[in-house]
């Protein structure tokens, strides 16, 4: 089998080793993403932070276990944070009182163009009600900027399937978001 | 590439070739050149999803969070408390050394300057010897 590159590999390693220096670093590289990745799964800004700390807390236990050349490090992390991402919402479905916060579409302002920030939170709001796995592709491929491969293989799907849910996802934003129109913030 | 692939690639990827699979980038830029009719509504509609969904902000991590999560590294068994004691070690044994040089140093500077007061005090006492010898002497001497 062939060795996989990995950008992340003697910075895993280091970790591995405790160097405080690594450890600060794969916090400054990966804790965003992760923050990131969970945020926008669980549009939930507590939980998203419970689950980065989470991601984190099992990268430093993997590390210096890591075997390079397997596996990108970032594609093992994503896998985790999907997971506890999966964990939460499961858990919202068996527990109907802990429904997500809902995130209501504000619509469009009345009077005046939408400053960037009420365009950014109608696009999360948009997110957050698209199906999961519609949100997942959209996730992993676009902000995480993962490759369809890399994708596919985390969500267990074909990079046939993958794309279909890719157009679906972005075609569902669209339409929900019709209103706004593209350059339309900061107007 | 046919013009569906093209279409599909666009609608599933956007209209940013650079987010497009590696292995189809080439043909489906080539596409876009050979048919800019074609290529030109799907990418129009593509760059504007695009433009949607980067008006999303990710959130910052907080310093609070981030401090968590370098402590979680300790708990977790990596040795980033251990390594920064290392060196808080090393920093100790330094300064201890350091220390006990500074004690050696205090005590052969002592030891030189009782040598050298000594000297001193056996020379004056000598001169002082002598100059009453020499009172004496003159006393005697008349």
């Amino acid at each position: 089998m062939a060795l996989i590159a990995d950008p992340d590999e003697e910075l895993v390693r280091r970790v591995g080793q405790g160097d405080p220096a690594a450890i600060q670093a794969m916090v400054a590289r990966k804790l965003p993403r992760m923050l990131a990745l969970a945020q926008r799964m669980l549009g939930d800004a507590a939980e998203a932070e419970d689950v980065a700390q989470e991601a984190m807390l099992r990268a430093w236990k993997q590390a210096p276990l890591w075997t390079p050349g397997q596996a990108r490090f970032d594609t093992w992390l994503h896998r985790v944070g999907l997971n506890l991402c999966y964990d939460r919402l499961r858990r919202r479905r068996e527990t109907p009182t802990a429904t997500p916060p809902d995130q209501p579409d504000p619509g469009p302002a009345p009077d005046r163009g939408l400053l960037a920030a009420e365009v950014g939170a109608r696009v999360d709001a948009a997110l957050a009600r698209l199906p999961v796995r519609q949100r997942e592709a959209i996730v992993l491929c676009h902000y995480q900027a993962l490759t369809n491969i890399e994708a596919a293989a985390l969500m267990t799907v074909s990079v046939d399937a993958l794309e279909s849910l890719l157009s679906r996802g972005r075609r569902a934003l669209r339409q929900a978001l019709a209103d706004i129109r593209p350059g339309a913030e900061g107007a | 590439m046919t013009s569906e692939r093209f279409l599909a690639l666009v609608a599933a990827y956007g209209a940013d070739a650079r987010r497009w699979p590696e292995g189809e980038r080439a043909a489906a830029l080539a596409l876009a050149a050979a048919r800019p009719d074609t290529a030109a509504v799907a990418l129009a509609e593509a760059a504007a999803a695009d433009a949607l969904l980067q008006a999303s902000r990710a959130a910052q991590p907080s310093a609070a969070l981030r401090d968590r999560v370098i402590a979680s590294a300790s708990a977790a068994g990596l040795s980033a408390q251990r390594h920064g004691r290392r060196w808080l070690d090393r920093l100790a044994v330094t300064v201890g050394a350091g220390w006990a040089a500074a004690a050696c140093a205090g005590v052969v500077a002592g030891v030189m300057m009782t040598s050298w007061l000594a000297a001193d005090a056996q020379a004056e006492a000598v001169l002082y010897e002598a100059s009453l010898l020499g009172v004496d002497d003159t006393e005697v001497l008349g």
